[in-house]
């Protein structure tokens, strides 16, 4: 088997863009693995409040763990995230 | 603080001794900075590069045959460091092992400098699961950090934020019958400022060794042992463990523990209603003395 590819849309979702991903949640939610990692975007680290950081991405860290089971591909409301196998 | 644990620890569990919770040696090791550092973008840890090497795509790299094994030896060389020279934005020195209820009630109750328990958002729940939940017990030093930090602090409906010893007590108890895990943490060591109450497999802490084989916690001091004579084949405690180590044997009706998975958290004696589970002292198994 080859190796799981998930890819989130930052133009739509995350760094300042259209959606916060800290009000929507609706992917980490659902993963049963919990493959994906909630984070302060490190891009924008500078501009950013260091104590309470406002810009966020989520990052899809252990692919490996994928069950396909393509639920957060389903649910995403921006359709943001592409998986591929 | 207990002047007996200062100078003389008590006898047996290394953790149980007030010396590695002291507000003296987290200054000795200037660790106010280091922590504040550390945790403005604590989530982030996981993505930041360090020798190359995020946690990023991390089971893809211990499949590969030789970087697979460097990437283990790095992460695990990072984690047990013992060095003071310190990067606040990796996690060093920051290994953690499991606790079982009544020996994080004696930590709660002998270790920890007066008046610094504080509450705080589970930060692995959140950044893995986008739920908030209080359940992190911190103490000493980082009482003052987090105050600076508003996304860890609970809303009151939530929790309180500081506590007493009592309710500290209190809401752990509460959190091992849910069935999460106690732990404590060095942050860094030899500090120790940190009784989580964790959940696989969103802790942070212990996927790393659950998915990966890298050794980001230590077992227990104990290991748990069926009473065979007393198990009724309830499989209460079966539905408990975390990590898959009691079995339903067929054959018999009662409940078989394999050893060799069990991480000592006693979550399991909690429901057992017919005194069949016991905590043994991991050291007095030969197998498993070295286990951690």
């Amino acid at each position: 088997m080859g190796k799981i590819k998930i890819k989130i849309d930052y133009s739509i979702c995350g760094d300042g863009n259209k959606i916060d991903p800290r009000d929507c949640t609706i992917c980490l939610k659902i993963c049963e693995p919990a493959i994906f990692l909630l984070h302060p975007s490190l891009k924008f680290q500078k501009e950013d409040d260091p104590y309470d950081p406002k810009i966020w991405r989520v990052t899809p860290v252990y692919p490996s763990l994928c069950t396909l089971c393509m639920k957060c591909v389903e649910q995403c409301p921006e359709n943001a995230i592409r998986i591929r196998n | 603080m207990c002047d007996h644990c200062l100078k003389h620890g008590t006898a047996g569990k290394w953790y149980l001794n007030a010396k590695f919770y002291s507000d003296e040696l987290a200054e000795e090791l200037d660790l106010k900075e280091f922590l504040l550092e550390q945790y403005k973008t604590f989530e982030a840890m996981q993505v930041r590069k360090f020798g190359g090497f995020s946690a990023v795509g991390m089971g893809y790299k211990r499949q590969m045959p030789i970087i697979g094994r460097i990437v283990k030896h790095t992460a695990e060389k990072m984690l047990h460091s013992k060095k003071p020279s310190r990067n606040p934005f990796k996690a060093e020195g920051h290994i953690g092992q499991v606790v079982p209820l009544d020996d994080a009630i004696a930590i709660l109750e002998t270790c920890i400098p007066e008046n610094s328990l504080i509450m705080k958002y589970c930060m692995c729940r959140y950044m893995h699961k986008g739920e908030k939940e209080a359940c992190c017990i911190n103490f000493g030093i980082m009482s003052e950090i987090i105050d600076k930090l508003p996304r860890f602090i609970p809303e009151p409906e939530d929790s309180k934020f500081r506590l007493t010893k009592e309710e500290a007590i209190e809401k752990f108890t509460e959190f091992n019958k849910k069935g999460y895990i106690g732990t404590i943490w060095y942050g860094a060591y030899p500090y120790i400022n940190n009784l989580c109450a964790c959940q696989t497999p969103m802790c942070a802490g212990f996927r790393p060794r659950t998915e990966f084989g890298i050794k980001s916690i230590f077992k227990a001091e104990y290991v748990v042992e069926n009473n065979p004579n007393n198990c009724q084949g309830c499989k209460r405690c079966i539905t408990m463990c975390q990590f898959g180590a009691i079995e339903f044997d067929d054959k018999t009706k009662r409940a078989v523990i394999d050893q060799s998975k069990c991480y000592g958290c006693g979550n399991c004696l909690l429901v057992c209603r017919f005194e069949a589970l016991n905590l043994v002292t991991r050291k007095e198994i030969p197998a498993l003395a070295g286990d951690y």
